[in-house]
């Protein structure tokens, strides 16, 4: 066999990465490049990459098309457009958070300088703000003129159609009248007056509706707002949330800022310390020396305090991520022991079968509130739990906030990710090879080393491919937990959503529908990477 | 006389509740030198590897001894090593890794550096060097069954167990690896039983062979010695009249086993049912009664019954 060129070796290495990360479709791609077979590279490319991006194309036309035309109480269903903007607003969102968090633990120095800064940019802001405007109120006036331009017309219409119909109702009341009086006086019967009125009525209706049409016209003249309008009213918006943004880091800066804040309160410490000295009475000392202690405490609580966040959407999602990586820990941990036990064990097989029948089926929901009322017991007081405390000071987790809301999600989704994690290892344990088995026993491996060296190995694949059901499962769990516990994450985030209802709704949830699918997507890659990693026999699917 | 090196004294070995019980092996005696390579030659399904599992202390009898040195064998163990038919090789370890793991188990005492030179050793000497690393996916089928033989051997067994070693090899590999085997006996000789269903195999390889008869309730028959000069060269041998003449004597013998066993089987022809279509005019449309129920399952699990007794009885190849 020839040696590898370099070239060669770096091409089958990508080859075996794209093999093993599940990214077959890329493999054509590769050996493009490298100038393999391109006739059949280009054939591949077109049948397995074009064609899937054309027909995701088509879906998005699709939507675009469709999604307008359905009208619900919350709007029109949104275009990909809409919520393509819906990512950028909530990204913008994301960074002003950070920025004003940035400011608010800012002091000195730099505290200056960024004041210095934002004060330029908020003139600017605001001068472009101003023209905006003016060109708002100018576009609104040439379309409120051209609005009233078509209108005349009709209006002038309308009114003469009431005033003939106004007319003719007299006209008919009037003969109404005059035929009652001859049937009255015995000239007639009642049967022309009835004719009349009823007739009479139906006139009326006829009438109402040539008024209600040109009613109608006047309503979608009046309801049409152009294009032009529109825009400008959203740079006009945009420029003007960007300004009350900037007025907000300021106050953040100055009067907001933690370092002023706790200078304040040291300020007011001093004070009373000097009131302190020069005072006379025990009582006076007394009140004087109270206010000193005070002011101090007060000072060093507001030195530890943090910028309150608003929880963004990729706060959201981090804190999802971090739940879902607790919930799947505790299944593992649990399902993989219990799971070679049973597995090895025909007895412990049996003891846990009605258990695992009987809780397998519960919805997710029943363990939700399970978890609420279970878990709420351990924790009387969260702020102070040493639990949340050590969690809530870690480095990067400490600010995702951990409460019992996020343990008992976690624990939902670890009850429901328990299943598929445990029957799996239990069915890789006991499928181990005969002849494997025989290996221990020709070998005389004690349990640990026949546990270690044999079983689990052997049982790897099945058990990795029962976490990544586990996975799957856990992240559809958590986001309807979250939902309905209103425990902080992207379920949350949706249910907020649906709740508040401002005209970016709909395309939020569509967002985070999207956000959850990818996030839902990589969490599947990772463990089909971690499975193909631990197989010996090549045999993880990777669909 | 000197207590044999293997020995298995009137063995029986059935498996299945009672009643139903199938007798695989019946009525077995065997015994085995020291030093001595012992081929049993038997066909397919005759409960060749029933008999193997037996030697190796996989299998318990149902009633008689197996004994090893005088001492009766109750489990398996590293002293008695046993080459499967199927290679048993774990696929997460790579070459040495699997025999490592042999290593490490049987001689604990060895230092990493001892054990790295031993397993070398035993890489070289089954021809493996240079493929370390590799898993057993990544080998061919000679090369497996190579690092199988050289895992057993590495445990240092007094007793090597051969079952079918080679059958699912092709033929140039087969004569390969049946001339390496054969080569590495010869360096340091011990007691070998080996199973195979090749007479030529037997006749090269060993000492003695000895016959099994066609299950079910096989049992060894007549035993042939082999006593062609080592080494054997299998250039020559096909012109060696001994061996020839030997050859022709298993091999008969063989057949007419097979043939005497055929023989005392039931007849493999299934009588057919005389069966008639039946004329719907004449027929009387009532719900048949339970009782024809009953007699018409009856009949068939009857049927079924026998069926099953001539698959297990089809032992010929």
């Amino acid at each position: 066999m020839p040696e590898q060129t370099r070239i060669e070796k770096i091409k089958y290495g990508l080859l075996k990465t794209i093999d093993v990360s599940g990214f077959k479709v890329f493999d054509p791609v590769v050996r493009l490049f490298f100038g393999e077979e391109p006739q059949k590279q280009v054939k591949d490319i077109t049948r397995y990459m074009l064609m899937p991006i054309l027909f995701v194309c088509c879906c998005l036309v699709i939507w675009n098309f469709v999604a307008p035309r359905h009208k619900t109480k919350s709007g029109e269903v949104p275009t990909p457009e809409q919520v393509w903007s819906a990512l950028k607003v909530n990204d913008t969102l994301h960074n002003r958070e950070n920025e004003k968090e940035s400011d608010f633990t800012l002091s000195d120095k730099e505290r200056d300088e960024r004041i210095k800064e934002v004060e330029i940019l908020i003139a600017k802001k605001e001068e472009e703000s101003k023209k905006l405007k003016e060109d708002l109120t100018t576009i609104d006036a040439e379309v409120t003129k051209k609005k009233d331009e078509s209108l005349a017309p009709l209006k002038a219409k309308y009114t003469e159609l009431k005033a003939a119909h106004k007319e003719a109702r007299a006209e008919r009341a009037a003969e109404a009248q005059k035929m009652a009086d001859a049937v009255a006086e015995k000239k007639s019967g009642t049967e022309d007056l009835l004719t009349l009125l009823r007739q009479s009525n139906k006139t009326k209706e006829l009438e109402k509706e040539k008024e209600q049409v040109v009613k109608d016209q006047i309503a979608k003249i009046n309801d049409d707002k152009p294009k032009v309008l529109q825009n400008a009213k959203m740079a006009s918006d945009s420029v003007a949330t960007e300004v009350q943004h900037l007025k907000k880091r300021l106050d953040y800066l100055t009067s907001g800022n933690r370092s002023m804040k706790v200078g304040k309160a040291k300020e007011s410490a001093t004070t009373a310390l000097t009131k302190l000295e020069s005072a006379q009475s025990s009582a006076e000392i007394l009140a004087a020396a109270k206010t000193v202690v005070k002011s101090e405490e007060r000072a060093d609580k507001i030195a530890k305090q943090e910028y309150p966040r608003a929880s963004t959407i990729w706060f959201q999602m981090w804190r999802s991520l971090f739940t879902v990586f607790i919930g799947f820990m505790m299944a593992a941990v649990v399902a993989i022991p219990v799971g070679i036990m049973c597995g090895l064990n025909r007895v412990a097989m049996a003891c846990l079968t009605p258990i695992i029948s009987i809780f397998k089926p519960v919805s997710p929901v029943v363990w939700l509130l399970i978890f609420q009322i279970v878990v709420g017991a351990f924790f009387p007081n969260p702020e102070t739990h040493p639990f949340f405390l050590f969690l809530n000071s870690l480095p990067i987790v400490g600010r995702l906030n951990s409460n019992p809301a996020l343990i008992f999600s976690a624990c939902t989704v670890a009850m429901c990710a328990l299943w598929p994690a445990l029957v799996n290892t239990a069915l890789g344990v006991s499928s181990v090879e005969n002849d494997h088995i025989n290996v221990a026993k020709v070998l005389r491996l004690g349990l640990w080393s026949r546990l270690t060296k044999i079983i689990i190995p052997s049982s790897l694949p099945l058990v990795f491919a029962g976490l990544r059901i586990s996975l799957g499962v856990g992240w559809m769990v958590l986001i309807a937990a979250e939902a309905l516990s209103s425990s902080e994450g992207l379920g949350k985030y949706v249910w907020d959503q649906y709740q508040n209802g401002s005209s970016l709704t709909f395309a939020n949830i569509l967002l985070a529908c999207f956000v959850i699918g990818i996030i839902g997507f990589i969490l599947d890659r990772i463990m089909i990477v971690l499975q193909r990693a631990v197989s010996f026999d090549d045999g993880a699917a990777t669909v | 006389m000197t207590t044999p090196a293997m020995e298995i004294d009137a063995v029986d070995v059935g498996f299945g509740p009672p009643g139903q019980r199938t007798e695989v092996l019946s009525n077995i005696n065997l015994s085995v030198n020291k030093n001595e390579f012992v081929a049993i030659i038997g066909f397919s399904g005759s409960g060749k590897s029933t008999l193997m599992n037996l030697l190796a202390g996989i299998q318990p009898p149902s009633t008689g001894a197996v004994r090893m040195n005088g001492e009766p064998v109750l489990r398996p163990g590293p002293e008695r090593g046993i080459l499967f038919q199927n290679y048993s090789l774990l696929p997460w370890l790579s070459v040495y890794g699997n025999i490592d793991l042999a290593v490490k188990q049987v001689f604990p005492a060895k230092s990493t550096s001892e054990r790295k030179e031993y397993i070398q050793r035993y890489i070289d000497m089954v021809s493996l060097s240079g493929s370390e690393w590799k898993k057993p996916a990544e080998l061919s089928g000679g090369m497996r069954q190579r690092l199988s033989l050289a895992r057993t051997l590495a445990m240092q067994p007094e007793v090597l167990l051969l079952d079918e070693p080679l059958s699912a090899l092709d033929a140039l590999t087969r004569a390969n690896l049946q001339d390496e085997i054969i080569r590495i006996w010869e360096e340091d000789r011990r007691t070998v039983i080996m199973i195979t269903n090749d007479v030529d195999e037997a006749v090269l390889m060993a000492d003695r062979i000895v016959a099994l008869t066609p299950g079910p309730e096989a049992t060894l028959g007549k035993s042939f010695p082999v006593t062609l000069d080592r080494p054997r060269d299998r250039t020559t041998l096909n012109f060696n009249p001994e061996f020839i003449k030997l050859r022709n004597e298993v091999t008969k013998y063989m057949v007419g086993i097979n043939h005497e066993a055929k023989k005392l089987r039931v007849s493999a022809d299934l009588p057919l049912p005389d069966l008639m279509p039946i004329d719907f005019n004449s027929y009387d449309r009532k719900p048949r009664l339970a009782e024809d129920l009953s007699v018409t399952t009856s009949e068939s699990t009857s049927v079924a019954k026998t069926e099953n007794h001539e698959l297990v009885g089809a032992a010929d190849e």
